[in-house]
Protein backbone atom coordinates (compact mmCIF):
# COMPACT_ATOMS: atom_id res chain seq x y z
CA UNK A 1 0.00 0.00 0.00
CA UNK A 2 2.09 2.90 -1.21
CA UNK A 3 -0.56 5.58 -1.12
CA UNK A 4 -1.70 4.75 2.37
CA UNK A 5 -3.80 7.87 2.79
CA UNK A 6 -5.99 6.91 -0.17
CA UNK A 7 -7.25 3.92 1.79
CA UNK A 8 -10.24 4.09 4.10
CA UNK A 9 -12.42 1.80 6.19
CA UNK A 10 -14.14 0.86 2.92
CA UNK A 11 -11.04 -1.13 1.95
CA UNK A 12 -10.67 -3.62 4.78
CA UNK A 13 -14.09 -5.20 5.27
CA UNK A 14 -13.11 -8.11 3.08
CA UNK A 15 -10.75 -10.23 5.17
CA UNK A 16 -8.64 -12.85 3.42
CA UNK A 17 -6.13 -13.40 6.22
CA UNK A 18 -5.63 -17.19 6.42
CA UNK A 19 -5.81 -16.88 10.22
CA UNK A 20 -9.46 -16.28 11.01
CA UNK A 21 -8.55 -14.69 14.34
CA UNK A 22 -6.56 -11.91 12.68
CA UNK A 23 -7.70 -8.83 10.75
CA UNK A 24 -6.56 -8.34 7.14
CA UNK A 25 -2.76 -8.31 7.00
CA UNK A 26 -2.53 -4.71 5.80
CA UNK A 27 -5.17 -3.35 8.23
CA UNK A 28 -2.84 -3.08 11.22
CA UNK A 29 -0.12 -1.42 9.13
CA UNK A 30 -2.68 1.07 7.86
CA UNK A 31 -3.96 1.80 11.36
CA UNK A 32 -0.47 2.30 12.75
CA UNK A 33 0.41 4.90 10.13
CA UNK A 34 0.75 8.14 12.14
CA UNK A 35 -1.60 10.06 9.84
CA UNK A 36 -4.32 7.42 10.01
CA UNK A 37 -3.78 7.00 13.74
CA UNK A 38 -4.25 10.73 14.15
CA UNK A 39 -7.55 10.65 12.21
CA UNK A 40 -8.75 7.79 14.42
CA UNK A 41 -7.99 9.86 17.53
CA UNK A 42 -11.24 11.74 16.86
CA UNK A 43 -13.16 8.53 17.54
CA UNK A 44 -14.27 7.50 21.03
CA UNK A 45 -13.26 10.67 22.83
CA UNK A 46 -14.42 10.48 26.41
CA UNK A 47 -17.24 12.68 27.64
CA UNK A 48 -16.72 13.43 31.31
CA UNK A 49 -20.23 14.63 32.13
CA UNK A 50 -23.75 14.78 30.63
CA UNK A 51 -23.96 15.50 26.88
CA UNK A 52 -25.41 18.95 27.51
CA UNK A 53 -24.86 21.82 25.11
CA UNK A 54 -21.78 22.72 27.10
CA UNK A 55 -19.98 19.57 28.14
CA UNK A 56 -16.50 18.36 29.00
CA UNK A 57 -14.39 15.85 27.11
CA UNK A 58 -11.00 14.28 27.56
CA UNK A 59 -9.44 15.04 24.22
CA UNK A 60 -7.63 12.21 22.46
CA UNK A 61 -5.51 14.83 20.67
CA UNK A 62 -3.56 15.90 23.74
CA UNK A 63 -5.20 14.07 26.68
CA UNK A 64 -6.40 17.45 28.00
CA UNK A 65 -9.76 17.83 29.71
CA UNK A 66 -11.60 20.48 27.78
CA UNK A 67 -14.89 22.31 28.26
CA UNK A 68 -16.70 22.31 24.94
CA UNK A 69 -19.78 23.67 23.23
CA UNK A 70 -21.46 20.51 22.04
CA UNK A 71 -22.79 20.42 18.46
CA UNK A 72 -22.33 16.68 18.08
CA UNK A 73 -24.57 14.78 20.54
CA UNK A 74 -27.98 13.55 19.36
CA UNK A 75 -29.56 14.98 22.52
CA UNK A 76 -31.79 17.09 20.24
CA UNK A 77 -34.34 18.02 22.92
CA UNK A 78 -32.03 17.84 25.92
CA UNK A 79 -34.01 14.95 27.38
CA UNK A 80 -31.03 12.78 28.39
CA UNK A 81 -30.19 15.41 30.99
CA UNK A 82 -33.74 16.60 31.78
CA UNK A 83 -34.37 16.60 35.55
CA UNK A 84 -37.84 15.01 35.25
CA UNK A 85 -36.47 12.22 33.03
CA UNK A 86 -33.59 11.56 35.41
CA UNK A 87 -36.03 11.51 38.35
CA UNK A 88 -38.26 9.01 36.51
CA UNK A 89 -35.21 6.80 35.88
CA UNK A 90 -34.35 6.94 39.60
CA UNK A 91 -37.89 5.94 40.54
CA UNK A 92 -37.91 3.02 38.09
CA UNK A 93 -34.52 1.92 39.38
CA UNK A 94 -35.75 1.92 42.98
CA UNK A 95 -38.88 -0.03 42.14
CA UNK A 96 -37.69 -2.49 39.47
CA UNK A 97 -33.89 -2.73 39.80
CA UNK A 98 -31.34 -2.43 37.03
CA UNK A 99 -32.26 -5.05 34.44
CA UNK A 100 -35.27 -6.79 32.94
CA UNK A 101 -33.60 -10.15 33.63
CA UNK A 102 -35.20 -11.98 30.75
CA UNK A 103 -36.44 -12.05 27.19
CA UNK A 104 -39.84 -10.33 26.76
CA UNK A 105 -41.76 -13.55 26.03
CA UNK A 106 -40.60 -15.33 29.19
CA UNK A 107 -39.82 -13.02 32.11
CA UNK A 108 -38.63 -9.69 30.69
CA UNK A 109 -41.98 -7.92 30.25
CA UNK A 110 -42.81 -5.46 33.04
CA UNK A 111 -45.92 -3.32 33.34
CA UNK A 112 -43.71 -0.41 32.28
CA UNK A 113 -42.94 -2.06 28.92
CA UNK A 114 -46.64 -2.61 28.19
CA UNK A 115 -47.43 0.98 29.11
CA UNK A 116 -44.66 2.44 26.92
CA UNK A 117 -45.53 0.25 23.91
CA UNK A 118 -49.20 1.26 24.16
CA UNK A 119 -48.38 4.96 24.40
CA UNK A 120 -45.98 4.79 21.45
CA UNK A 121 -48.49 2.94 19.27
CA UNK A 122 -51.11 5.60 20.03
CA UNK A 123 -48.56 8.34 19.40
CA UNK A 124 -47.65 6.90 15.98
CA UNK A 125 -51.33 6.17 15.16
CA UNK A 126 -50.62 2.47 14.76
CA UNK A 127 -52.24 -0.53 16.46
CA UNK A 128 -49.28 -1.92 18.35
CA UNK A 129 -45.61 -1.50 19.08
CA UNK A 130 -42.53 -3.62 19.71
CA UNK A 131 -39.70 -2.37 21.95
CA UNK A 132 -36.05 -3.20 21.35
CA UNK A 133 -33.07 -2.80 23.70
CA UNK A 134 -30.97 -1.41 20.87
CA UNK A 135 -31.93 0.89 18.00
CA UNK A 136 -29.81 -0.75 15.32
CA UNK A 137 -31.08 -4.17 16.35
CA UNK A 138 -34.64 -2.85 16.22
CA UNK A 139 -34.38 -1.71 12.61
CA UNK A 140 -32.46 -4.80 11.58
CA UNK A 141 -34.76 -7.11 13.50
CA UNK A 142 -37.92 -5.58 12.10
CA UNK A 143 -36.78 -6.14 8.51
CA UNK A 144 -35.49 -9.63 9.34
CA UNK A 145 -38.81 -10.38 11.05
CA UNK A 146 -40.98 -9.20 8.14
CA UNK A 147 -39.18 -10.24 4.94
CA UNK A 148 -38.21 -13.64 3.57
CA UNK A 149 -36.26 -15.10 0.64
CA UNK A 150 -38.24 -14.39 -2.52
CA UNK A 151 -39.47 -11.02 -1.22
CA UNK A 152 -38.15 -7.69 -2.48
CA UNK A 153 -36.70 -4.99 -0.23
CA UNK A 154 -36.26 -1.64 -1.96
CA UNK A 155 -34.23 1.00 -0.10
CA UNK A 156 -33.15 4.56 -0.68
CA UNK A 157 -29.37 4.33 -1.25
CA UNK A 158 -28.81 6.59 1.78
CA UNK A 159 -30.67 4.36 4.22
CA UNK A 160 -28.90 3.39 7.43
CA UNK A 161 -26.73 0.27 7.74
CA UNK A 162 -29.25 -1.28 10.15
CA UNK A 163 -31.78 -1.50 7.31
CA UNK A 164 -29.20 -2.92 4.91
CA UNK A 165 -28.14 -5.52 7.47
CA UNK A 166 -31.78 -6.40 8.13
CA UNK A 167 -32.29 -6.95 4.40
CA UNK A 168 -29.20 -9.14 4.19
CA UNK A 169 -30.34 -11.25 7.16
CA UNK A 170 -33.86 -11.63 5.76
CA UNK A 171 -32.67 -13.19 2.49
CA UNK A 172 -34.91 -10.84 0.49
CA UNK A 173 -33.68 -9.47 -2.83
CA UNK A 174 -32.39 -5.96 -2.11
CA UNK A 175 -32.64 -3.16 -4.64
CA UNK A 176 -31.35 0.36 -3.95
CA UNK A 177 -32.87 3.43 -5.62
CA UNK A 178 -31.03 6.70 -6.10
CA UNK A 179 -31.51 9.07 -3.21
CA UNK A 180 -34.99 10.63 -3.27
CA UNK A 181 -35.23 9.94 -7.02
CA UNK A 182 -38.74 8.83 -7.95
CA UNK A 183 -37.80 7.66 -11.47
CA UNK A 184 -35.19 5.38 -9.94
CA UNK A 185 -37.70 4.11 -7.34
CA UNK A 186 -40.24 3.40 -10.11
CA UNK A 187 -37.59 1.42 -12.02
CA UNK A 188 -36.92 -0.73 -8.97
CA UNK A 189 -40.65 -1.22 -8.31
CA UNK A 190 -41.03 -2.42 -11.92
CA UNK A 191 -38.47 -5.14 -11.15
CA UNK A 192 -40.36 -6.33 -8.08
CA UNK A 193 -43.83 -6.22 -9.66
CA UNK A 194 -46.03 -9.06 -8.48
CA UNK A 195 -43.78 -9.95 -5.54
CA UNK A 196 -44.16 -9.06 -1.88
CA UNK A 197 -42.31 -5.73 -1.70
CA UNK A 198 -41.33 -3.42 1.14
CA UNK A 199 -39.93 0.07 0.44
CA UNK A 200 -37.75 1.63 3.16
CA UNK A 201 -37.11 5.35 3.53
CA UNK A 202 -35.90 7.60 6.32
CA UNK A 203 -37.78 10.64 7.62
CA UNK A 204 -34.58 12.65 7.94
CA UNK A 205 -31.45 11.33 6.22
CA UNK A 206 -28.77 11.34 8.87
CA UNK A 207 -25.72 12.57 6.99
CA UNK A 208 -27.45 15.26 4.89
CA UNK A 209 -30.40 16.33 7.01
CA UNK A 210 -32.80 16.34 4.07
CA UNK A 211 -36.29 14.82 4.20
CA UNK A 212 -37.82 11.92 2.31
CA UNK A 213 -40.17 12.94 -0.50
CA UNK A 214 -42.86 11.04 1.31
CA UNK A 215 -46.01 11.94 -0.70
CA UNK A 216 -44.29 10.90 -3.95
CA UNK A 217 -42.87 7.68 -2.45
CA UNK A 218 -46.27 6.77 -1.04
CA UNK A 219 -48.00 7.37 -4.36
CA UNK A 220 -45.56 5.03 -6.11
CA UNK A 221 -45.99 2.43 -3.37
CA UNK A 222 -49.76 2.52 -3.90
CA UNK A 223 -49.36 2.32 -7.65
CA UNK A 224 -47.18 -0.80 -7.37
CA UNK A 225 -48.95 -2.26 -4.33
CA UNK A 226 -45.78 -2.12 -2.25
CA UNK A 227 -45.73 -1.46 1.50
CA UNK A 228 -43.84 1.43 3.06
CA UNK A 229 -41.44 1.34 6.05
CA UNK A 230 -40.32 4.67 7.47
CA UNK A 231 -37.33 5.08 9.76
CA UNK A 232 -37.95 8.16 11.89
CA UNK A 233 -34.76 7.91 13.96
CA UNK A 234 -33.84 11.57 13.45
CA UNK A 235 -37.38 12.99 13.27
CA UNK A 236 -39.56 11.49 16.03
CA UNK A 237 -40.58 14.02 18.73
CA UNK A 238 -39.42 16.86 16.47
CA UNK A 239 -41.33 16.98 13.17
CA UNK A 240 -45.06 17.46 12.69
CA UNK A 241 -47.60 19.57 14.59
CA UNK A 242 -47.56 17.03 17.44
CA UNK A 243 -43.99 15.81 17.11
CA UNK A 244 -44.99 12.46 15.63
CA UNK A 245 -42.39 12.68 12.90
CA UNK A 246 -41.90 13.45 9.23
CA UNK A 247 -44.95 11.33 8.32
CA UNK A 248 -47.07 13.72 10.40
CA UNK A 249 -45.22 16.69 8.88
CA UNK A 250 -46.65 15.56 5.52
CA UNK A 251 -50.04 14.67 7.05
CA UNK A 252 -49.47 10.98 6.26
CA UNK A 253 -48.91 9.49 9.73
CA UNK A 254 -51.79 7.03 9.37
CA UNK A 255 -50.60 5.83 5.96
CA UNK A 256 -47.33 4.23 7.05
CA UNK A 257 -47.12 0.43 6.87
CA UNK A 258 -44.39 0.30 9.51
CA UNK A 259 -42.93 3.18 11.52
CA UNK A 260 -39.59 2.81 13.25
CA UNK A 261 -37.96 5.11 15.80
CA UNK A 262 -34.95 5.14 18.08
CA UNK A 263 -34.79 6.02 21.77
CA UNK A 264 -31.16 7.17 21.65
CA UNK A 265 -31.69 10.47 19.88
CA UNK A 266 -34.50 12.88 20.76
CA UNK A 267 -35.73 10.57 23.56
CA UNK A 268 -32.30 10.80 25.20
CA UNK A 269 -32.16 7.15 26.30
CA UNK A 270 -31.26 4.01 24.27
CA UNK A 271 -33.13 1.39 22.22
CA UNK A 272 -35.66 1.36 19.42
CA UNK A 273 -39.33 0.71 18.62
CA UNK A 274 -41.40 -0.47 15.70
CA UNK A 275 -45.09 0.34 15.25
CA UNK A 276 -47.47 -1.35 12.82
CA UNK A 277 -50.75 -3.26 12.67
CA UNK A 278 -51.38 -5.60 15.62
CA UNK A 279 -51.16 -8.78 13.52
CA UNK A 280 -47.74 -7.95 12.13
CA UNK A 281 -46.41 -6.93 15.57
CA UNK A 282 -47.73 -10.22 17.03
CA UNK A 283 -45.96 -12.13 14.22
CA UNK A 284 -42.73 -10.17 14.66
CA UNK A 285 -42.73 -10.93 18.39
CA UNK A 286 -42.20 -14.56 17.39
CA UNK A 287 -39.79 -14.07 14.48
CA UNK A 288 -37.79 -10.88 15.02
CA UNK A 289 -34.66 -12.27 16.66
CA UNK A 290 -33.43 -9.13 18.47
CA UNK A 291 -36.81 -9.02 20.24
CA UNK A 292 -37.45 -12.72 20.68
CA UNK A 293 -33.96 -13.75 21.80
CA UNK A 294 -32.78 -10.65 23.61
CA UNK A 295 -33.26 -9.30 27.11
CA UNK A 296 -35.99 -6.66 27.24
CA UNK A 297 -34.98 -3.00 27.68
CA UNK A 298 -33.90 -2.14 31.22
CA UNK A 299 -36.84 -0.89 33.31
CA UNK A 300 -34.67 2.10 34.26
CA UNK A 301 -34.57 3.08 30.61
CA UNK A 302 -38.28 2.41 30.13
CA UNK A 303 -39.16 4.57 33.13
CA UNK A 304 -37.06 7.37 31.65
CA UNK A 305 -38.62 6.87 28.19
CA UNK A 306 -42.17 7.20 29.52
CA UNK A 307 -41.18 10.54 31.02
CA UNK A 308 -39.31 11.65 27.87
CA UNK A 309 -42.42 10.98 25.79
CA UNK A 310 -44.56 12.90 28.26
CA UNK A 311 -42.21 15.90 28.50
CA UNK A 312 -41.73 16.14 24.73
CA UNK A 313 -45.43 15.90 23.88
CA UNK A 314 -47.24 17.73 26.70
CA UNK A 315 -46.65 20.96 24.78
CA UNK A 316 -44.59 22.11 21.81
CA UNK A 317 -42.04 24.17 23.74
CA UNK A 318 -39.01 21.89 23.24
CA UNK A 319 -39.50 21.39 19.52
CA UNK A 320 -40.40 25.05 19.02
CA UNK A 321 -37.09 25.98 20.61
CA UNK A 322 -35.30 23.36 18.50
CA UNK A 323 -36.62 24.90 15.28
CA UNK A 324 -35.88 28.39 16.50
CA UNK A 325 -32.28 27.37 17.21
CA UNK A 326 -32.02 25.51 13.90
CA UNK A 327 -33.20 28.57 11.97
CA UNK A 328 -30.79 30.83 13.88
CA UNK A 329 -27.79 28.58 13.29
CA UNK A 330 -28.64 27.98 9.63
CA UNK A 331 -29.01 31.70 8.95
CA UNK A 332 -25.66 32.45 10.56
CA UNK A 333 -23.92 29.63 8.71
CA UNK A 334 -25.45 30.65 5.37
CA UNK A 335 -24.36 34.23 6.03
CA UNK A 336 -20.85 32.79 6.24
CA UNK A 337 -21.44 31.35 2.71
CA UNK A 338 -20.94 27.77 3.90
CA UNK A 339 -22.24 24.80 1.88
CA UNK A 340 -24.96 23.21 4.00
CA UNK A 341 -26.10 20.79 1.30
CA UNK A 342 -29.86 20.26 1.16
CA UNK A 343 -30.56 20.21 4.87
CA UNK A 344 -34.18 20.72 5.94
CA UNK A 345 -33.76 19.65 9.55
CA UNK A 346 -31.79 19.91 12.78
CA UNK A 347 -29.04 17.87 11.12
CA UNK A 348 -26.84 20.45 9.39
CA UNK A 349 -23.82 19.35 7.37
CA UNK A 350 -21.01 21.79 6.63
CA UNK A 351 -19.56 20.33 3.46
CA UNK A 352 -15.90 21.16 2.99
CA UNK A 353 -15.06 19.08 -0.12
CA UNK A 354 -12.70 16.30 -1.06
CA UNK A 355 -9.65 17.00 1.10
CA UNK A 356 -9.43 14.64 4.04
CA UNK A 357 -6.28 16.43 5.16
CA UNK A 358 -8.10 19.76 5.37
CA UNK A 359 -11.03 18.13 7.18
CA UNK A 360 -8.83 16.80 9.97
CA UNK A 361 -6.70 19.96 10.22
CA UNK A 362 -9.88 21.94 10.76
CA UNK A 363 -11.26 19.33 13.16
CA UNK A 364 -8.13 19.64 15.31
CA UNK A 365 -8.30 23.41 15.49
CA UNK A 366 -12.05 23.38 16.15
CA UNK A 367 -11.56 21.02 19.05
CA UNK A 368 -8.70 23.00 20.54
CA UNK A 369 -10.85 26.13 20.34
CA UNK A 370 -13.51 24.42 22.48
CA UNK A 371 -16.12 23.26 19.98
CA UNK A 372 -17.18 19.59 19.96
CA UNK A 373 -17.97 19.23 16.25
CA UNK A 374 -16.89 15.93 14.75
CA UNK A 375 -15.55 15.39 11.21
CA UNK A 376 -17.36 12.91 8.94
CA UNK A 377 -15.08 11.23 6.43
CA UNK A 378 -15.38 8.78 3.49
CA UNK A 379 -16.91 6.14 3.35
CA UNK A 380 -19.61 7.48 5.70
CA UNK A 381 -20.11 10.25 3.12
CA UNK A 382 -18.95 10.51 -0.52
CA UNK A 383 -15.23 11.25 -0.95
CA UNK A 384 -15.99 14.55 -2.70
CA UNK A 385 -18.16 15.88 0.13
CA UNK A 386 -16.37 15.33 3.40
CA UNK A 387 -17.96 17.38 6.12
CA UNK A 388 -18.70 18.39 9.65
CA UNK A 389 -22.17 17.53 10.90
CA UNK A 390 -24.04 19.68 13.37
CA UNK A 391 -26.76 18.21 15.58
CA UNK A 392 -28.79 21.17 16.82
CA UNK A 393 -30.24 21.01 20.32
CA UNK A 394 -33.22 22.87 21.72
CA UNK A 395 -31.02 23.59 24.75
CA UNK A 396 -28.42 25.69 22.93
CA UNK A 397 -28.31 29.28 24.08
CA UNK A 398 -27.78 32.20 21.71
CA UNK A 399 -24.39 32.79 23.35
CA UNK A 400 -23.33 29.19 22.72
CA UNK A 401 -24.46 29.37 19.09
CA UNK A 402 -22.71 32.71 18.54
CA UNK A 403 -19.50 31.38 20.04
CA UNK A 404 -19.75 28.22 17.92
CA UNK A 405 -20.30 30.29 14.76
CA UNK A 406 -17.27 32.43 15.60
CA UNK A 407 -15.09 29.32 15.86
CA UNK A 408 -16.58 27.95 12.62
CA UNK A 409 -15.85 31.26 10.89
CA UNK A 410 -12.28 31.42 12.21
CA UNK A 411 -11.45 27.83 11.32
CA UNK A 412 -13.68 26.53 8.51
CA UNK A 413 -14.48 29.70 6.57
CA UNK A 414 -10.88 30.90 6.70
CA UNK A 415 -9.59 27.39 6.00
CA UNK A 416 -11.67 27.13 2.84
CA UNK A 417 -10.31 30.40 1.40
CA UNK B 1 -2.03 -11.21 -17.42
CA UNK B 2 -3.84 -9.39 -20.23
CA UNK B 3 -7.12 -7.53 -20.20
CA UNK B 4 -9.10 -10.49 -21.54
CA UNK B 5 -7.96 -12.63 -18.62
CA UNK B 6 -8.80 -9.88 -16.14
CA UNK B 7 -12.21 -9.48 -17.74
CA UNK B 8 -12.78 -13.23 -17.43
CA UNK B 9 -12.10 -13.05 -13.67
CA UNK B 10 -14.51 -10.14 -13.20
CA UNK B 11 -17.15 -11.87 -15.32
CA UNK B 12 -16.82 -15.07 -13.29
CA UNK B 13 -17.68 -13.19 -10.09
CA UNK B 14 -20.52 -11.26 -11.74
CA UNK B 15 -22.07 -14.59 -12.77
CA UNK B 16 -21.52 -16.00 -9.28
CA UNK B 17 -23.16 -13.06 -7.54
CA UNK B 18 -26.02 -12.05 -9.81
CA UNK B 19 -29.05 -14.20 -10.39
CA UNK B 20 -30.50 -15.20 -13.76
CA UNK B 21 -27.52 -14.05 -15.79
CA UNK B 22 -25.78 -15.97 -18.59
CA UNK B 23 -22.21 -15.51 -19.82
CA UNK B 24 -23.44 -14.28 -23.19
CA UNK B 25 -25.69 -11.66 -21.54
CA UNK B 26 -22.78 -9.62 -20.23
CA UNK B 27 -21.75 -6.58 -22.23
CA UNK B 28 -18.54 -5.03 -20.82
CA UNK B 29 -19.68 -1.58 -21.89
CA UNK B 30 -22.51 -1.77 -19.35
CA UNK B 31 -22.53 -1.28 -15.61
CA UNK B 32 -23.11 -4.10 -13.14
CA UNK B 33 -26.13 -2.07 -12.01
CA UNK B 34 -27.64 -2.64 -15.47
CA UNK B 35 -27.75 -6.32 -14.57
CA UNK B 36 -29.52 -5.73 -11.26
CA UNK B 37 -26.45 -5.52 -9.01
CA UNK B 38 -26.91 -3.57 -5.82
CA UNK B 39 -24.02 -1.87 -4.03
CA UNK B 40 -23.39 -4.95 -1.85
CA UNK B 41 -23.19 -7.17 -4.95
CA UNK B 42 -20.68 -4.78 -6.52
CA UNK B 43 -18.49 -4.79 -3.39
CA UNK B 44 -18.52 -8.59 -3.51
CA UNK B 45 -17.56 -8.77 -7.21
CA UNK B 46 -14.80 -6.17 -6.84
CA UNK B 47 -13.39 -7.69 -3.62
CA UNK B 48 -13.35 -11.25 -4.99
CA UNK B 49 -11.78 -10.11 -8.26
CA UNK B 50 -9.05 -8.10 -6.54
CA UNK B 51 -8.26 -11.00 -4.23
CA UNK B 52 -7.88 -13.41 -7.17
CA UNK B 53 -5.82 -10.90 -9.13
CA UNK B 54 -3.69 -10.17 -6.03
CA UNK B 55 -4.18 -6.41 -6.26
CA UNK B 56 -5.62 -3.82 -3.89
CA UNK B 57 -7.04 -0.51 -5.08
CA UNK B 58 -8.63 2.02 -2.69
CA UNK B 59 -12.43 2.19 -3.00
CA UNK B 60 -12.18 5.95 -3.23
CA UNK B 61 -10.41 5.47 -6.60
CA UNK B 62 -13.15 3.19 -7.91
CA UNK B 63 -16.07 5.53 -7.20
CA UNK B 64 -16.17 7.08 -10.69
CA UNK B 65 -15.97 3.84 -12.67
CA UNK B 66 -19.10 3.38 -14.74
CA UNK B 67 -18.69 0.16 -16.75
CA UNK B 68 -17.30 -3.36 -16.39
CA UNK B 69 -14.76 -2.50 -19.10
CA UNK B 70 -13.51 0.52 -17.13
CA UNK B 71 -13.13 -1.69 -14.06
CA UNK B 72 -11.02 -4.19 -16.04
CA UNK B 73 -8.91 -1.27 -17.35
CA UNK B 74 -8.34 -0.01 -13.82
CA UNK B 75 -7.27 -3.48 -12.66
CA UNK B 76 -4.95 -3.82 -15.66
CA UNK B 77 -3.35 -0.42 -15.02
CA UNK B 78 -2.76 -1.33 -11.39
CA UNK B 79 -1.22 -4.71 -12.29
CA UNK B 80 1.03 -3.11 -14.91
CA UNK B 81 2.18 -0.46 -12.41
CA UNK B 82 2.93 -3.17 -9.84
CA UNK B 83 4.87 -5.21 -12.42
CA UNK B 84 6.98 -2.20 -13.37
CA UNK B 85 8.04 -1.49 -9.78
Amino acid sequence: MDEILNYSLADFQYNDNPDVLEPPEDFEAWLQNPRINYCFSFFEQQLLCMPRTTTEIKSNLDQQKRKMINLTSYNYLGLSSHPEVIQAAHEALDKYGTGASGAPLLSGTFDLHIKLAKKLAEFKEQEDCLLFSNGLAGNMGAIQGILRKGDFFILDEKCHKSLVDGGTLSGAKMLFFQHNDMDSLAQMLEKSKGKRTLVAVEGVYSMDGDLVKLPEVLELCHQYQAAIYIDEAHSTLMFGPNGKGVAEHFGLEDKMGVSFGTFSKSFGVVGGFVCSNARLIRYMKCYSSPFHFSCAPSPVMVGALLKSLEVATRDSSLRDKLWENTAYLKKNLLDLKLDLGKTESQVIPIIIGSSGEKLFQMATEIQKRGLFLQPVDFPAVPAHSRRFRISVSSQLTKEEMDKACNIIEDVIVKGLK
Amino acid sequence: MDKEQIYAVVKKYILENLEDLQDSDIDPQKSMKDYGANSLDIIEVVSCSMRELKIKIPRSELADIKTIDELADKFLANMSAEANQ
